[in-house]
């Protein structure tokens, strides 16, 4: 046998079955093993002969007598390993179990999902919520936190030395009206606090003036602020009045006076 | 004894090397029939078959560890063993001095020969044409060598082995 091997003329020369009755000699049994290694197709023909082979002489087999395995039982006793009790071990069985026990999985895990999944959504749905909840309790916070600051800035401007007050009165003709303005002396900023203003109407908006020799000069409209509302920085003046104008203002006052006060 | 089991011959293999009693119990309920039948073939004698089967399986216990799967399935293993074990026990003296003891006071001594042609390999043998049947006696049943079978038959050893070969085809024919 060499490279070419004919691997059908092989298979039909007999040797495989001298090889499975155990007739082949040395020779012939290590070129079989080779050749086995190398053709598929001879050692599917050996197992086909060994197979076929099996089958027959089980056919054709004789009882045995009981005697004897109890004879060769009591012979080998001793010798078998410790069993725990007989499992059965079958493949088929086995086979059986396993697919069982998988569609039994496949059930409980399909329920389990479902089950999670709901819990998943309600879970999550409670998380949102709180999210939000978190995020408009950080944005009152940072809002409060805001307004303390600039109500401390206020507190810190009143109570400065530097910075002159102003509390304005109740013009003539009008009643229970309270404004207040802080000048700061040297930066010339003027801040009003509207202690007590009734509401504008629709359209009017508050103008405060500084009183410069006798003249009204604009120092600016007071917005719906909190706290101290910024106006615009006056460098010289012996009054403060805050009229109630149109929307935006006017360059000279024309509508009503609310309060008046005296600088000093 | 669960009879009913299937264990196929990997997972045999397996658990005799790990000694359970409950698979090599099982592998004699199945294989010791076969097996004896092919003894019984070789030794022709009831007694004596029933004490090389227990050598049998005696040894296939003890050697499990040496049988390669590669080389061949666990019954043609097994199937080996018991051939030898046979042949080896015809050979014995004992065997010779009973056989003759036999000869001498069993005057039908062809009974038992007669039945044992029905049982195993020699029920499929039995269909060869008889030069096969006679070669694969000789070869297999008696266990010589082809070189002494060409002596024995006065022919050359290549015919010898030519006809061997195609007896085996004709025997596998019979067995598939």
């Amino acid at each position: 046998m060499s490279d070419n091997v004919d691997t059908k003329a092989y298979i039909e020369s007999g040797v495989i079955e001298s090889y499975v009755l155990g007739l082949a000699n040395d020779q012939e049994i290590a070129e079989l093993r080779q050749l086995t290694a190398l053709y598929p197709e001879i050692q599917a023909a050996i197992h086909a002969f060994e197979t076929a082979l099996e089958k027959q002489l089980q056919n054709a087999g004789s009882p045995a007598h009981e005697n004897t395995r109890k004879m060769l039982f009591d012979r080998l006793d001793g010798t078998f390993a410790e069993e725990a009790p007989v499992r059965s071990f079958s493949r088929a069985g086995f086979v059986k179990y396993i697919a069982a026990a998988a569609v039994l999985l496949l059930v409980v895990s399909a329920a389990l999902n479902v089950y999670f999944y709901n819990r998943f959504r309600s879970a999550n749905h409670a998380f949102l919520a709180l999210l939000t909840e978190k995020y408009t309790i950080a944005g009152a916070s940072g809002a409060m936190q805001t307004q303390m600051l600039g109500m401390y800035e206020n507190m810190q401007l009143m109570s400065d030395p530097a910075v002159a007050k102003i509390s304005m009165a109740s013009a003539p003709g009008t009643e229970g009206n309270l404004a207040t303005v802080f000048w700061d002396t040297r930066t010339k900023d003027v801040y009003l606090l509207p202690n007590k203003l009734p509401a504008a109407p629709a359209g009017k908006q508050y103008q405060l003036w500084a009183i410069v020799n006798g003249k009204p000069v604009d120092a600016g409209m007071i917005d719906s602020c909190t706290g101290l509302c910024r106006m615009k920085n006056i460098t010289a003046a012996q009054a403060f009045a805050v009229t109630l104008e149109k929307k935006g203002g006017n360059p000279s006052p024309e509508g009503q006076m609310y309060v008046l006060g005296k600088v000093g | 004894m669960e009879l009913s089991k299937k264990y196929d011959e990997d997972e045999l293999v397996l658990r005799l090397r790990n000694r359970s009693r409950s698979v090599f119990s099982y592998l004699y309920e199945h294989y010791a029939g076969a097996l004896r039948a092919v003894i019984l073939n070789i030794v022709t004698d009831e007694e004596l078959a029933n004490d090389v089967l227990q050598e049998v399986f005696v040894k296939i216990w003890r050697q499990i560890d040496s049988y390669d799967q590669s080389r061949g399935r666990l019954f043609t293993w097994m199937l080996n063993i018991a051939r030898n074990a046979s042949i080896d026990m015809v050979r014995s003296r004992s065997f010779q001095n009973s056989r003759k003891n036999q000869e001498l006071t069993d005057q039908a001594g062809g009974i038992n020969e007669m039945r044992t042609d029905q049982i195993g390999l020699r029920k499929l043998v039995s269909g060869l044409r008889e030069e096969y049947r006679m070669l694969v006696e000789l070869a297999y049943f008696q266990g010589y060598t082809q070189d002494e079978i060409a002596k024995a038959l006065s022919i050359p050893i290549g015919t010898v082995k030519t006809r061997l070969r195609a007896a085996l085809i004709q025997l596998r024919d019979i067995v598939r």
